[in-house]
């Protein structure tokens, strides 16, 4: 569990800024809360010690020596109301000093020798200490009912000829700095969250604005690889411009190495069209019936080299263009109904002589498929062809709302049993039509490069019905 | 019946220009396209075996050029296999029919045959005019079903006069016809042939129009 989250922090750049800023802001404000709380709970402290360093003065003042050189405090002359109220919180006391019994010069009670009233019979307890004149000293203390208590403490000397001396205590509950301190560090820790909440929301708004740029990115980058686009399009902040513009030159060196690989490939071919063409025809004139029996089957064997010869050259052209587009990051793409009426022209034309009706419905406005321009025309070339080839009469091409393209002729047909044959290289049915018996292995061939269907069927016209169906999503 | 045979390689050039001559055609060869144009553009030609790849001037270039200006003759190409792009545009230019290279010779020859024949207005491969029958695929001649052994020149002649029946043909047409450019042309000549075809033939089957040139006519 903690080891797939952390593996999907690690994965997202999001999560990790989000989480690096929200710990350094924690650290931040936890670091400010405990320096607010300790002057805070400082200054009230100190506060504290001043109010009762100003009770001890008072106290101080009304402090008297009988005749022996006992103090006496007129606790009337007091004007806190809490001094006489039991267990209020606020209590005196007057010590003999130094406090200790051993130290002390008889064996009369040390400690508590005058109390306020509001410590009805309990006596504070104060740690031994020595207190130079006119200083005070703070202590912590257990007080009545265990009660923690804050004190302070001060030595006075009664004029001479007394020698004794005596420890005046102010003590206070401490809870009443207590209180005010618990208040202000809830007030504090409420407002700190609140703090770390705004600058949370904040920093993941900044977060999502930062990388607003790289979802860009990767919108343009999803565009190119679905073949909407051929290069990176829009404009990136100054980080990220380079990467994009780096890109798009390496897509384009890219392209420009598969053109030329693909026109090397043509021009060879192109190199080797006429010297087989000039083969063939030597052959011809070899195996004529006149010629020398020798010489006619020489001519028969360069016949089935320079077909042979062809087929390769054909199989590798069109594998070195497929390749090409496969490779390519644009998608092929090409308008059907331009191709199929450029076609409709030729066999028009071609087939003039024999009166063939050639009719194109299509059920789709302006189909496009995802196929190349001269692979679209070799394949619905050499279907119609094939279609015409064996038409007696009329020859229908229908596309359907998704562009498949279906090619029906009224010619004889090809029993079922058959069809299957009919793609393979080299395979005719029928070996008295003019055709080398490629056309229909070709377009099987390129089918198949492209991902799509080519299958048969009987035609209601009466003859063979060829469908092509495109691939939704090419490779 | 004359032919422009335009092909750049030199071989194949000359291989198509013996089988087309041993057929029975007047040829006229061109190796660029700017000659190409230039002697399809001046010269009658019955049909033109046009290589779209050529040097100076490519081939849909020529072919544009020659329709633009009107010449109408018959045109084949040569496109290279499978190359249906190559077609479509071939066919939009104006060509009337595509060969694949490579080519079987008989391939050729049929297709020429056909499109001659169909400029023509004919619909049948056996040319016939009474009782004398011109078979175009084998270039036999017959008078009565008895087979005819007729000269090339005298049978340049009757061909071209058969695809045109009841036309009047010229000397001048005639010489145009069945001579290829660079050939010793004579238009005497041409009246010496049609007297060895009237001897071979019925007499009455080629008519002379004073001052027009022959017209074939079927005997009664």
């Amino acid at each position: 569990m903690i080891g797939r989250w952390w593996t999907g922090l690690r994965g997202s750049l999001q999560w990790r800024l989000l989480l690096v800023t929200l710990l350094s802001m924690a650290l931040a404000l936890l670091l400010t809360g405990i320096t607010l709380f300790n002057l805070f709970s400082g200054h009230v402290q100190r506060q504290f010690q001043a109010d009762l360093e100003v009770q001890l003065e008072q106290l101080t003042a009304r402090l008297e020596f009988d005749a022996s050189g006992q103090p006496v405090v007129d606790a009337t002359q007091l004007s806190d109301p809490r001094w006489l109220k039991p267990l209020s919180g606020r209590y005196w006391q007057v010590d003999a000093y130094p406090r200790t019994a051993n130290d002390a010069p008889d064996t009369r009670n040390v400690a508590g020798v005058l109390r306020s009233r509001s410590l009805w019979d309990e006596v504070l307890d104060l740690p031994p200490d020595v207190v130079a004149d006119g200083a005070t000293h703070l202590h912590e203390i257990g007080g009545p009912s265990g009660r923690p208590l804050l004190a302070v403490e001060r030595t006075v000397r009664p004029p001479a000829p007394h020698s004794s001396a005596w420890t005046l205590v102010v003590a206070a509950d401490a809870s009443e700095t207590q209180g005010a301190i618990r208040r202000f560090a809830r007030v504090l820790a409420a407002t700190l969250a609140v703090l770390l909440g705004l600058l949370g929301l904040a920093s993941v708004a900044q977060v999502w604005v930062g990388l607003s740029p790289l979802r860009a990115l990767r919108q343009a980058v999803s565009a190119l690889d679905q073949g909407h686009e051929a290069r990176l399009r829009g404009r990136f902040p100054a980080e990220i411009q380079p990467l994009a513009d780096g890109l798009n030159r390496a897509l384009q060196r890219q392209e420009e190495g598969l053109a030329r690989a693909r026109t090397q490939a043509g021009n060879l071919a192109h190199a080797l069209k006429t010297p087989l063409a000039v083969l063939r025809h030597s052959a011809d004139a070899a195996s004529q019936p006149d010629q020398p029996l020798a010489l006619q089957q020489v001519g028969q064997q360069i016949h089935e080299q320079v077909a042979k010869a062809q087929q390769h050259m054909d199989w590798h052209l069109r594998r070195a263009r497929s390749a090409a587009h496969a490779a390519g990051m644009q998608r092929p793409r090409c308008a059907l109904l331009p191709t199929l009426h450029g076609l409709q022209r030729v066999m028009d034309k071609v087939y003039a002589h024999r009166q063939l009706r050639l009719s194109v419905a299509s059920d789709a406005a302006d189909p496009w498929v995802p196929v190349e321009q001269e692979d679209l025309h070799d394949m619905l070339g050499n279907l119609i062809d094939n279609a015409c080839k064996w038409a007696q009469r009329c020859v229908h091409i229908q596309v359907d709302q998704d562009g498949h393209v279906r090619v029906e002729d009224d010619g004889p047909g090809v029993p079922e049993a058959q069809r299957s044959l009919m793609c393979q290289r080299g395979q005719r049915l029928d070996q008295h039509t003019p055709g080398s018996g490629l056309g229909l292995a070709i377009v099987a061939e390129l089918a198949e490069l492209y991902g799509a269907q080519l299958s048969f069927g009987a035609s209601p016209l009466g003859g063979l019905s060829a469908q092509l169906r495109w691939n939704a999503r090419p490779r | 019946m004359r032919i422009l045979l335009v092909e750049d390689e030199p071989t194949l050039n000359r291989q198509l220009d013996m089988a087309l001559q041993h057929a029975g055609y007047s040829v006229d060869v061109s190796v660029n396209g700017r000659d190409a144009w230039a002697l399809g553009d001046a010269e009658p030609f019955d049909a033109v075996v046009l290589d779209l790849g050529l040097p100076q001037m490519d081939g849909l270039t020529v072919l544009k050029r020659w329709r633009a200006a009107g010449r109408g003759m018959p045109v084949l190409i040569l496109t290279a296999r499978d190359n249906w792009h190559e077609k479509v545009a071939g066919i939009d230019a104006g060509a009337d029919d595509y060969l694949t290279k490579p080519f079987h010779t008989e391939e050729l020859l049929a297709r020429l045959r056909g499109l001659i024949r169909r400029a023509s207005g004919l619909s049948s491969p056996l040319l016939v005019c009474g009782p004398v029958e011109l078979d175009t695929r084998t270039g036999r001649v017959t008078l009565d079903g008895q087979a005819i052994a007729l000269t090339s020149h005298e049978f340049k002649v009757l061909a071209y006069l058969m695809h045109h029946p009841g036309a009047v043909v010229s000397r001048t047409e005639l010489t145009e016809h069945i001579y290829a450019q660079d050939s010793d042309r004579d238009s005497n000549t041409i009246e010496v042939f049609v007297g060895r075809l009237r001897k071979k033939l019925p007499a009455a089957l080629i008519e002379t129009v004073r001052g027009l040139g022959y017209r074939l006519v079927a005997p009664p």
